[in-house]
């Protein structure tokens, strides 16, 4: 019994001495921080030669006199590949850093290879790929995603950080859809619904913005606005701002937004606010026999501005003002929200995802429209209901005016 | 609990699709009967383990080759486990560090556990158990931020054939407890109070354990959707990667994956503490040069199936084909054959 135990001791003595031999000299595979390149956006464009694609990846490089050690500078590459890895392979034999896919933040696609499909062949790699997170972004570019990573913004950021700031400050304005990888794989296990993502153009002077340039020709802002909606694989087609907006109603993915009445025709007051809160739930019910889905967007809004008022209100003009304000938000939200659904019946794709509210709230009437669902969309009846609150006024109850006389009506 | 926590989302969602979550704890609960049924058999045989019994109930023969037979599953069930250390590993976080490396260091580990003896083994599990509740726990807490809306509805839209069919797949996971129970209840103690206290931890293990594998499919669903959550092998890892805590601290799947690692040498261990309860019960083979060539086997094992896919496959068919079936028979019949004999007896 003694003579077993010593000799199980020595062989485990022995295993352990050889294991320490094997596990402490290093690991396999082993990368020092200061050999790796972290990748921070991959574009992807219609390659020249058939079957292939053109990556462009931006990778960040340390500043050497960075005075905090934070700072980067741009390494951008393009190469035409026939697979993410062949990419890869060639970014390697240039760089001298090995590729670190952990830090990923943006993958963009360009228009015309969105357009020509190879869509999710070319993001396997980044779903399977162990070092890459989920919660990257996934933009559209109008026109290349190859021009987006080259630009020199004069904000002095790399561009796609400049677009991931933009992407994580959009709660504040709530005007264009999020979308990570992880939700667009979701997205695409439903089926009935189509992927839309939002989509980022580059900015020239006197294109919406004006600024002081020194090349001329050449953009140095980015903006995020409107999305593009995918059928399959393919890029359907583009939605325009106010379409966008409709649709992150209805998504219920309103945080905050600046809103106006500007457009409204019907009154000469006009106002601009803040959304505070927002939600929106829907139902589907049975409408003279036929289901219908319902949303209801509950909103609370704080005024900030008023247009056209042009004299002081008293405390019952006051009160009235304000639930004007709330009618005129309504019908703007409304309108937001009927010009996208006006667009999916067009398309005929489900990107608001009626389909699958439809099968959350009866999957049993879900099961008998499902199969023929696409040409359902044309005229599947929805309701709309927007509640407007308007919390407050901002810090006055009427706007500055004249005593009288000049200017004065 | 052992290592079902990573693979259990894909299964049950994989036949029950979104109500798949809901099969979890009736899945676990068809273990309580199991395990009252072998401590009932304790309490008439105290101090033997379930081959023993076999062998006092069945006959020497028959006894003898319902031990082989389970020799078989646990041997097999354990390299094969060994193996999916590996797999995890060079999958997720260590691509370019071999498989033998994984194997060697878990097999070792698991002969340095086996030799300290079942009650080091007992303590090291107490003290891990907390731990992988914990980290548990902290994923799925902080997975919250990234549930999309409305996954979980709708609820019961294919009826209640979904539940049925995702226990049967969480029903394997308790059978191979059973298979360490059977062993490991020759050390169990046999007085009256002893008893009752380990009946009511039956209840409190399972249900807890029901729970929390639960928990761990339901935020997989809510995060990912069903299509997502079975296309992923270890969907629990790929949550990980998606934590973040006020954009400091992200991707913490090594921490997830390093107390994986304790359960799995936990689960690996049991099978091999069972392996050598079998050979000791059957053969009269017992002492150091068998636990290696039980490691040697092991190793053979884990060697035998590099190949990530085919090794998952292989875990799934022994838990499902042998192990369940195995199990599901060999404890059952053996209750009702001691009870019907003692009640002859009298």
């Amino acid at each position: 019994m003694k003579t077993d135990r010593r000799k199980e001791h020595k062989f485990i003595l022995r295993l352990s001495i050889i294991a320490c031999l094997l596990f402490l000299t290093g690991c396999w595979g082993k990368r020092e921080v200061e050999d790796l390149a972290p990748l921070l956006g991959i574009g992807f464009d219609q390659g020249e030669k058939p079957g292939t694609f053109l990556v462009t990846e931006q990778f960040a490089r340390p500043k050497k006199d960075s005075s905090s050690g934070a700072e980067i500078e741009d390494r951008t590459f393009s190469v035409e590949a026939s697979s993410s890895r062949e990419a890869f392979e060639k970014f390697s034999k240039v760089a001298y850093r090995t590729p670190f896919m952990g830090s990923l933040k943006v993958i963009i696609i360009g228009e015309d290879f969105a357009k020509s499909g190879d869509f999710n062949n070319v993001l396997d790699f980044a779903q399977r790929y162990a070092e890459f997170r989920r919660s990257m972004y996934i933009v559209l570019a109008k026109g290349k995603a190859l021009d987006l990573l080259n630009l020199k913004l004069r904000s002095g950021l790399l561009p796609a950080m400049a677009i991931k700031s933009n992407i994580e400050g959009g709660d504040e304005i709530s005007v264009f859809p999020t979308v990570r990888l992880g939700h667009y794989l979701t997205i695409l296990g439903e089926k009935s619904t189509a992927p839309i993502f939002p989509v980022v153009e580059s900015v020239k002077t006197g294109e919406g913005v004006e600024y002081k340039t020194d090349v001329k020709d050449e953009a140095g802002e980015i903006r995020i606005q409107g999305a593009g909606v995918m059928r399959g694989d393919y890029l359907a087609d583009f939605l325009t701002d106010e379409e966008s907006k409709g649709y992150m109603w209805l998504e219920n993915d309103v945080v905050h937004r600046l809103i106006n009445t500007v457009d409204l025709e019907e009154n000469s007051i006009k106002f601009g606010g803040q959304v505070i809160e927002s939600s929106t739930k829907y139902k589907v019910k049975a409408n003279n026999d036929k289901m219908e889905l319902q949303y209801k967007i509950k909103t609370s809004i704080a005024i900030d501005e008023i247009m056209g008022l042009k004299k002081q209100l008293s405390g019952p003009e006051w009160v009235e003002l304000v639930k004007q304000a709330e009618k005129d938000f309504a019908k703007v939200i409304e309108k937001e929200c009927n010009s996208s659904i006006k667009k999916e019946r067009e398309l005929g794709l489900d990107f608001l995802g009626i389909g699958r509210h439809i099968e959350q709230k009866n999957s049993k009437y879900w099961k008998t429209i499902r199969d023929q669902w696409e040409a359902e969309i044309a005229d599947f009846p929805i309701s709309l209901e927007v509640l407007v609150t308007i919390h407050h006024s901002g810090m006055s109850s009427s706007s500055a005016t004249n005593s009288g006389g000049e200017g004065q009506e | 609990m052992g290592t079902t926590f990573l693979p259990v989302a894909s299964i049950v969602t994989g036949v029950g699709g979104r109500d798949g979550w809901m099969s979890v704890l009736p899945g676990f609960a068809v273990g309580i009967p199991y395990c009252l049924m072998i401590l009932s058999l304790s309490e008439q045989y105290p101090r033997k383990n379930l081959l023993q019994i076999s062998a006092a109930v069945f006959g020497k023969w028959i006894g003898n080759f319902i031990g082989l037979i389970y020799i078989l599953i646990v041997a097999y069930l354990g390299g094969l486990l060994l193996g999916q250390v590996g797999d995890i590993y060079q999958a997720s976080i260590m691509p370019l560090t071999p498989l033998w490396v994984f194997f060697l260091g878990g097999i070792f580990l698991v002969l340095f556990l086996i030799k300290s003896g079942i009650e080091v083994f007992a303590r090291f599990s107490e003290v891990v158990f907390p731990l992988i509740v914990f980290a548990l726990l902290l994923n799925v807490g902080l997975s919250i931020p990234r549930i999309e809306q409305g996954e979980l509805l709708p609820i019961l839209s294919e009826g209640f054939k979904p539940l049925f069919l995702g226990a049967i797949k969480v029903i394997p996971f308790v059978m191979t407890y059973m298979l360490f129970l059977a062993g490991v209840i020759a050390f169990l103690p046999t007085g009256k109070q002893e008893l009752s206290q380990l009946k009511k931890g039956v209840w409190r293990i399972i249900f807890l354990v029901g729970i929390l594998d639960a928990l761990v499919v339901l935020i997989q669903l809510l995060v990912f959707g069903p299509a997502e959550t079975i296309r992923l092998v270890y969907g629990l890892l790929v949550l990980g990667k998606l934590v973040e805590v006020s954009r400091t601290v992200a991707g913490v799947e090594s921490l997830f994956l390093g107390v994986w690692l304790s359960a799995a040498i936990i689960k690996i261990g049991s099978l091999f503490f069972s392996v050598i309860w079998g050979l000791e019960s059957v053969f009269g083979l017992k002492g150091v040069k068998w636990r290696h060539a039980i490691a040697v086997v092991f190793l053979g094992i884990s060697f035998r199936f590099i190949r990530g896919p085919a090794l998952i496959t292989e875990i799934g068919l022994v838990d499902e084909y042998l192990t369940m079936p195995f199990v599901a028979l060999w404890i059952p019949i053996l209750w009702g054959v001691s009870r019907w004999k003692r009640g002859a007896g009298n």
